[in-house]
Formats: structure tokens, sequence, C-alpha cells
């Protein structure tokens, strides 16, 4: 029951655990600007390794903004400015050392959309190692696609057809040939942008079914609508709103019994 | 159990309760089958260990409680798995009532075995157990491969537990008449033997969860009833 003592509104903290024993992102007052329209405001958290986390919120709270900072998507937006720290493996991401192209292939991402290139199913997976320089030959690179399309779950689907286009797939197999395509570069992260929204319901449960297996080896970080989704996929889960990090915790107990009475709003549907 | 959803987390979960709710089962049967040979054997020892191990129970329905609470809070299921879910969270409560009332028979036997009275008319709680041990056994069967047949037939084989009960009520009321020296005994048999009929009626309460489990419907036909022991006085 929230009460006025506990009214962790009036507190302005974030609720839950925000550290990871086992990190490997951390963000560390994190602010997030659009011109002069602040969108992420002082958000703490770190991510584990091998753990796949929720950022759960109603439209416009930020999750989808405070996720494109991990690999600096949002370096693209001319009135975006970034203030904080973020670390990779220890590593400040925003460091004007830090070369984009390597980093956004250890902290790769899935869109909302599927997207895949214009180009065959195996170019489509072929292209990071490529440009990334990760093969050492045509059989290596031959290994490295067959590999990713096993572990995105489509290669049974596809592997006699490598050569056809990869926007010829349905938009479920799309979706899981972005994911091999993001891991076909061994990454350490994979940032999700509400991966199945444009998905059916049996082409979503797959993609999620390949999130649950691709958590034992990376870490994974999901911005979802569906707060659904969230109870289904994720360890951990955070709730943001209004560009705040207002709770995160286990997803079991955000989920049974969070201990903001904002969080318990929203997964409630009484806000959104 | 037809487990073959996308999500094998969601089937690792209902796995686990379904394997929680069937070892909640076993031991509550257990524990029936120990306190009613028990009060045959009126062996202290054995007693004493029916009663000390109620807690077994009570944690193993805690562990169902909670595992079907975050399977619905997590997992949103539907239809046949919401189905199952609802009936494990009300079973997993029977079968904890019963191990209540393991333990109350056998506080009762333990202080029978005090009072000492020397000639105890237990032929038909002996008779009563044993029906009701079968119910149970069948009722758990019926549990696990999803048996509705099986679990109509435990729900309405309860009246020969009644019968029974009404007997033996009426056996006790009578000795209680002519022996009042018998009364505190007396009293004492009498509650063991609701309690066994209880425990019947709580099995059939769970061969009804089996039938809605399979079905998706409530059995709406009138149970067949014996117990008449509320509705006439003694002569």
């Amino acid at each position: 029951m929230i009460n006025e003592e506990n009214d962790f509104r009036k507190l302005d903290l974030t609720v839950g655990d925000v550290f990871s024993k086992d990190a490997r992102l951390k963000a560390r007052n994190v602010n997030v600007f659009y011109g002069n329209n602040k969108a992420i405001d002082n958000v703490t958290i770190d991510i584990g390794n091998k753990e796949v986390i929720s950022f759960i919120g109603p439209s416009g709270c930020g999750k989808s903004t405070f996720l494109r900072c991990f690999n600096r998507m949002n370096d693209t937006i001319d009135t975006c400015r970034v203030e904080g720290k973020i670390t990779l493996e220890d590593e400040n991401i925003y460091d004007r050392k830090i070369d984009v192209v390597p980093l956004r292939a250890r902290i790769g991402m899935v869109f909302q959309k599927p997207n895949p290139f214009p180009k065959s199913i195996y170019d489509n997976v072929a292209y990071g190692p490529r440009i990334h320089g990760l093969c050492e030959n045509k059989d290596h690179l031959d290994g490295i696609v067959e590999q990713s399309l096993k572990r995105a779950g489509l290669w049974e689907e596809v592997n006699d057809r490598l050569l056809s286009a990869g926007t010829g797939l349905s938009g479920g197999q799309q979706q899981r040939l972005c994911i091999a395509r993001a891991i076909a570069v061994s990454p350490e992260v994979i940032l999700m942008d509400e991966p199945c929204s444009a998905l059916d319901p049996i082409a979503t449960a797959k993609i999620e079914e390949l999130i649950h297996e691709l958590g034992n080896e990376y870490s994974i970080v999901i911005v979802t609508h569906s707060m659904q989704q969230a109870a289904r996929v994720s360890k951990r889960t955070a709730y943001f709103h209004l560009g705040k990090l207002i709770e995160v915790g286990k997803t079991k107990n955000i989920f049974t019994r969070p201990k903001h009475s904002q969080t318990e709003a929203y997964i409630s549907g009484k806000i959104g | 159990m037809d487990n073959n959803h996308i999500s094998s987390l969601f089937d690792k979960d209902l796995n686990k309760l379904n394997n929680n709710l069937l070892s909640l089962g076993n031991t509550a049967l257990d524990q029936f089958d120990k306190c009613i040979n028990n009060f045959g054997t009126q062996d202290i020892d054995k007693i004493e260990k029916v009663i000390n191990s109620d807690k077994i129970l009570d944690d193993l329905d805690d562990k169902v409680q909670k595992l079907g609470f975050e399977i619905i809070a997590l997992r949103a299921p539907q239809a046949a798995d919401l189905r199952r879910i609802i009936v494990a969270l009300k079973v997993a409560t029977i079968f904890e009532r019963i191990g209540d009332y393991s333990r109350n028979i056998s506080n009762r036997t333990k202080l029978l075995i005090e009072l000492n009275y020397s000639d105890l008319p237990g032929v038909n709680i002996g008779k009563m157990g044993q029906k009701t041990q079968t119910m149970f056994e069948d009722v758990l069967e019926a549990y696990m491969n999803e048996d509705d047949k099986l679990a109509v037939k435990v729900r309405n084989s309860d009246f020969k537990v009644d019968k029974l009960h009404t007997e033996y009520y009426l056996e006790i009321i009578s000795s209680m008449q002519r022996n009042k020296n018998f009364a505190p005994t007396g009293a004492h048999l009498l509650f063991i033997a609701k309690n066994i009929e209880r425990v019947a009626d709580y099995v059939t309460d769970i061969a009804e969860q089996v039938y809605f489990l399979v079905n998706g419907s409530v059995l709406s036909d009138h149970r067949p009833k014996a117990d008449e022991t509320s509705l006439k006085v003694p002569d």
C-alpha cells in the first residue's frame, strides 16, 4: 500500500535497485535534451551482463530516447544533446575518441519495423562482418551467416534460398533476419525498439522465444508498449514517466507488487 | 499435460506448477493414509510425525499459490492454460485443508490413547478411511491424466462415505446415551468420523475441478448425498 511516507514521487527518486552486480552498461545521471526540451531527466541505471531488461512507460516518456543513447543513435539528431555518462565495460561511449561505427557493432540495434537491406538474405547477414573485417575468407563468412541465422531461429526456413531477397520474407522472418544481422558482428548488447509491434501474435511469440534464448549470450534491452511482452520476456523491468526513471526491479515484482504508485497505476491501466 | 507453447519459459512455469501441485497432492494423500492407519495401530510416534509434518503441506501450498499468481501476472494465460492455473490454485488450497484434517484426526487419536477407553467402536472409521483413500487416489489419477470420466465417478461415489458416516454417527450417539463415561471418547470419535467425511467431500470438490479443467464447464447435475446426520434426531 502506498501512503504519504513511502510516496516516492515526493522524494523524486528512482525506486528499486538501479545497480547491477555484473553491469555491462552503466548510465549515470543522464539528461537528454531536444533543443530546450528535456526528454530524459537524471536517469541512472545499470544493464547487467546477459540480462534481458524491458523499458516500459506511456508514449513520450523517453524510453526510446534513452535506449538510443546506448549506441549514440541520438547523434544523428542535430538538436539532441546528451549529458551525463554512459559506459560500456567501463569505457565512456561519449568520449571524443570513440568511433561510433565499431560502437554500433558492439551495441547492435533492432528497430520497430523490420528493415532488411534490399539485398539477398545471405548479404544482409554478411554485411556487418564484411564491413567490420570480421571474416578471414569465404568459408569463414559462410559459417558466420549460418550460425547467425541459426541463432535467430531462421536457418531452417531459409537455408535453401539464401540468395533470395531479404525483403521477400514475411514480417516475422524479416525481423528475425534483422536480429541475425545484428548478432553476426558478435555484439555485446542488443537494443530492441518495439521489435514486435509490426508482427502478428505467432511471429511475436517466436521473436520473444528468441529473445529468451539470446539472453543467455547477450545483454538485451527492449523498449515495448506491451506490458505483457515486458512481463513475458524480461528478467528486469524499468518504468519511465515524463523522462524520469520511476521504478526498476525484478519483472515479477514490478508486475505483482510494484513499490511506486505511478508504476502500479500504469501497469493497472490507470494512466497512459 | 499438453505442453507446446512457442514460449519455452511458459511451458517451464506450467510444468513446475503442475509438479508442485502433484507433490502437494501426493503428500496430502500420504498424510491422510498415515492418520487412518495410525488410528488403527495407535502408534504414538507415527501419530506425532503426521502432526509435525503439516508444515510441509503449508509450504508446498505457498509455492503453488506464489507461482500461480506470478504466471497470471506475467503470462496472461488464456483458455485451457487459464483453467489449469485457476484449478491449481483452488485444488492446492483443498489439499492443504485436507492436511489440516489429517492433523486434527491425529491430534484426536492421540487424545483417545490418553483416554484409554477399552472398547473403541472403530470399524466404520477404517471403512470410511479406506473408501476416502481410494477416492483420493482416483482423483489424483484423474487430475494427472485429465480423465473427466474418472473424476465424475469419484464425485458420485461420495455418498458411500456419507452412508458409513451416518451409521457410525448413530452408533456413537447410541453408545454415549447408554454409557455417559463413554461421552468424552465418543465426542472425539464423532469429530474424527466427521473429519473423514469432510475429506471425502473435499475430494469430490477436486473431482469437480478436474471436470472443469477438462471441459471448461461445471458439473451441474445433482450430486448423490447420503449424510443424514444433520437432518434427523437419533432414536
